[in-house]
């Protein structure tokens, strides 16, 4: 009798456990009913399953671009019967790839983020065999490919990044983008947008991140544009940090002149983005994707994006190319067919035309073309504008990999108006490069 | 007979101790050894660097703001959630009509994850939008950014640490009164010991084991503050408002210094260790027998 109520208890464990376990999901391949009636319908023609599936990690938190890159996957599993477990696992990708890498039990395939050679490259393998390869838009191959000539990632559509502006604001103040060629001009338009009452420059160093764009935007126009010397110092690691000053003061005379929104320490990004869609902030550091998302917030405004001005007369303005939508492939996949299977298809040309639009970005590749929507005035006007100098991101390209934070940091401490902040900044900066090169 | 009972006894703890070795014991040594690396918290290779990580750890100003913003938050939140807790548990210790409804009005704030707390307080707290401040612009007065000042944020941190676990300072302290044997005040009353002469004489003493549990807890909790320091300033403007143990997560994940944030969660894990015993001993010697 003890033995029966043992054996009906263990099963009971037993059949509960099946029902609160959960099989692993391939959400690609998950459909309602309908869908699925749908699809049978329409395409009789799908590839049975091989029974592998591949893991695709991603950062794109856009509703519309990851809904796009979950219909790219289906697709593919239709056509090739390779399930793909497309995952974007949150704001947090960057720290949950570290953990993936620190462990070495990687995705099949991730995007980059802008990080494929700097921080990837150890665990990626190199793309040049591919036909892509030969199609890399020569904007971008140079951040994406090693001193050995390897290329390690397949840039879907590349960022193309100076100043968003609100030109309602700029507008009513009475200021013409096309007049801001130095930053003294810049200084001018925001002495009149100040005048007509409304923020010159709109920060939310909440999200952190927005006051390292500022830091990573403004520092190339005054240290590394068109100044081979400082170039080679910080790729050497000579550089003399003496030289951040003109980065730390420029910030900290625009925070004395009244030129950032009150709460920009302590405003989240959303809050800047709602203030540009509201017409009352007129210039922010950020991605021209941040266009896509003052237009969420407001449809009738009217949004722009310039390149970063120059120091003085006589250089250039810039804008900043680095990676947006780019994948990597694992040098330690165990289904390495079927992964390069994957990256043919994404790089296919509708496909890739496709995620490209979705993003609302110049296509990475030289032989797709990429609908960029109401950006796309804008890019015809800059992106083959010789007089225009493209330039990587400052951080990705000249510090070593680990000092975004730095940027972040120091960059809230002089907005925040901290005393000696502008030391402090200096020094900070100067000391984490050399421990970080230290460490190469 | 006897011997057996208490081997099979002692096969039930086996999953336990299990547990504590494999997500206590062995993280913590793996974090002893990290702390003597640079590993930058990814790579697969990382390179013994001695006490170098040390070193540093004494040197750096960033670190010795999160040591001192440590301690205001644990010292300061410590006192403040004694002295409320007390106070509410003398409260409600009387009878009176309501009583239960006001003790879990006051316990619930500790049932919402800190996280959440934190991020409900920044939209009180936020310059645009923010409750404080709306209440400011209804009194035709300007608004404030008070989180833009680390002396006002770090006052704020506390203020909302303190009053969200004072729940527990309470229960225990109820506890702790409900063990007092009431002939002790009849006796002090009878030799016509005023309200403060019995506090000081009857309560406090034989509240010392209460006021030692809680101020641990209190100091602990208080000491490892993270949830709400994130959620409030994420340790800015700057390295501010950090606390150590949001700094370890900043210089693990952010800094990429994995090696660095070891040896400062080392550091924090000997601090709250020296600063418990201390304080724990103290009480020790307090506590008297009824």
């Amino acid at each position: 009798m003890k033995k029966l109520a043992l054996a009906s208890l263990a099963g009971l464990i037993a059949i509960s456990v099946i029902g609160c376990s959960k099989a692993p999901q391939e959400p690609v391949e998950t459909t309602t009913a309908t869908e699925t009636v749908k699809e049978t319908e329409t395409k009789k023609d799908a590839v049975a399953s091989t029974g592998v599936t591949i893991e695709f990690l991603y950062n794109l938190n856009g509703e519309s671009v990851s809904d796009a890159i979950q219909d790219v996957c289906k697709q593919f599993t239709e056509e090739t019967g390779i399930g793909v477990e497309a995952v974007m696992p949150g704001s947090n990708f960057s720290d949950i790839m570290k953990t993936r890498m620190a462990s070495n039990q990687l995705p099949d395939a991730w995007t980059t983020h802008g990080w494929a050679v700097a921080r990837y490259a150890e665990y990626l393998s190199p793309l040049n065999d591919f036909e892509f390869a030969s199609h890399i838009s020569s904007s971008i191959k140079e951040q994406i490919t090693d001193g050995e000539g390897n290329l390690y990632t397949l840039p879907i559509d590349m960022d193309l990044t100076g100043m968003i502006y609100n030109e309602n604001v700029l507008e009513e103040a009475g200021v013409n983008v096309d007049d801001i060629k130095t930053w003294a001009d810049f200084e001018a338009a925001c002495e009149k947008i100040k005048a007509a009452g409304l923020t010159p420059i709109q920060l939310g160093g909440k999200d952190s991140y927005t006051m390292g764009n500022m830091m990573d935007f403004v520092a190339p126009t005054l240290i590394t544009n068109e100044d081979e010397a400082n170039q080679t110092a910080l790729l050497d690691g000579s550089f003399d940090w003496s030289k951040w000053n003109t980065v730390v003061n420029q910030i900290d005379s625009w925070r004395q002149k009244g030129y950032f929104n009150t709460d920009a320490v302590t405003a989240d990004f959303m809050t800047g983005i709602k203030a540009l869609a509201a017409d009352k902030a007129a210039f922010m550091f950020t991605a021209a994707s941040g266009i896509t998302e003052t237009y969420v917030q407001n449809q009738d405004t009217k949004m722009g994006f310039m390149p970063l001005p120059a120091r003085e007369e006589g250089l250039k303005q810039s804008l900043m190319t680095g990676e947006h939508f780019a994948v990597g492939m694992s040098k330690t996949t165990k289904h390495p067919e079927e992964v390069k299977q994957f990256m043919e298809f994404l790089a296919r040309e509708d496909i890739s035309s496709y995620l490209a639009t979705k993003c609302g970005m110049p296509s990475g590749l030289d032989n797709v073309i990429s609908d960029t929507g109401r950006l796309a005035p804008y890019y015809d006007k800059y992106a083959n504008d010789s007089s225009i100098l493209n330039i990587p991101y400052f951080d990705r390209k000249y510090l070593p990999s680990g000092m975004w934070n730095d940027l972040c940091v120091t960059g809230a401490a002089i907005v925040s108006g901290q005393a000696d902040s502008l030391t402090v900044a200096v020094d900070q900066m100067k000391t984490s490069y050399e421990e970080k090169k230290a460490q190469e | 007979m006897k011997i057996q009972k208490k081997s099979v006894i002692n096969l039930f703890y086996i999953p336990a101790v299990i547990l504590f070795l494999v997500f206590v014991i062995y993280p913590f040594i793996q974090g002893i050894r990290l702390s003597f690396t640079n590993w930058n918290g990814y790579s697969q290779t990382m390179k013994f660097v001695g006490i170098k990580n040390y070193t540093r750890l004494f040197q750096d100003a960033n670190v010795k703001t999160a040591l001192v913003n440590t301690l205001i938050y644990g010292v300061m939140s410590t006192v403040i959630q004694n002295i409320l807790g007390l106070g509410y548990a003398l409260f409600l210790n009387t009878k009176f009509k309501g009583r239960s409804i006001v003790r879990t009005i006051i316990y619930m704030p500790v049932m919402i994850a800190p996280l959440i707390m934190g991020y409900i307080m920044y939209f009180f707290f936020q310059y645009d939008g923010g409750a404080v401040n709306d209440i400011l612009i209804a009194l035709h007065m300007e608004p404030v950014d008070l989180l833009v000042h680390s002396g006002t944020a770090i006052r704020i941190i506390v203020l909302v640490n303190s009053l969200q676990f004072v729940g527990v300072a309470m229960v225990i302290y109820l506890a702790g009164l409900q063990n007092v044997p009431n002939m002790y005040y009849e006796a002090a009353m009878i030799d016509g010991a005023t309200f403060w002469e019995r506090f000081k004489h009857i309560t406090i003493p034989l509240l010392m084991p209460a006021i030692s549990s809680s101020t641990i807890l209190n100091l602990i909790g208080g000491l490892k503050l993270f949830d709400l320091v994130m959620a409030l300033t994420s340790g800015g403007p700057g390295f501010s408002t950090h606390s150590l143990s949001t700094l370890v997560t900043n210089q693990y994940f952010s800094a990429q210094s994995a090696g660095y944030a070891s040896a400062i969660g080392i550091f924090t894990f000997l601090l709250i260790m020296i600063i418990s015993n201390v304080v724990m001993g103290y009480f020790d010697k307090k506590e008297v027998d009824v």
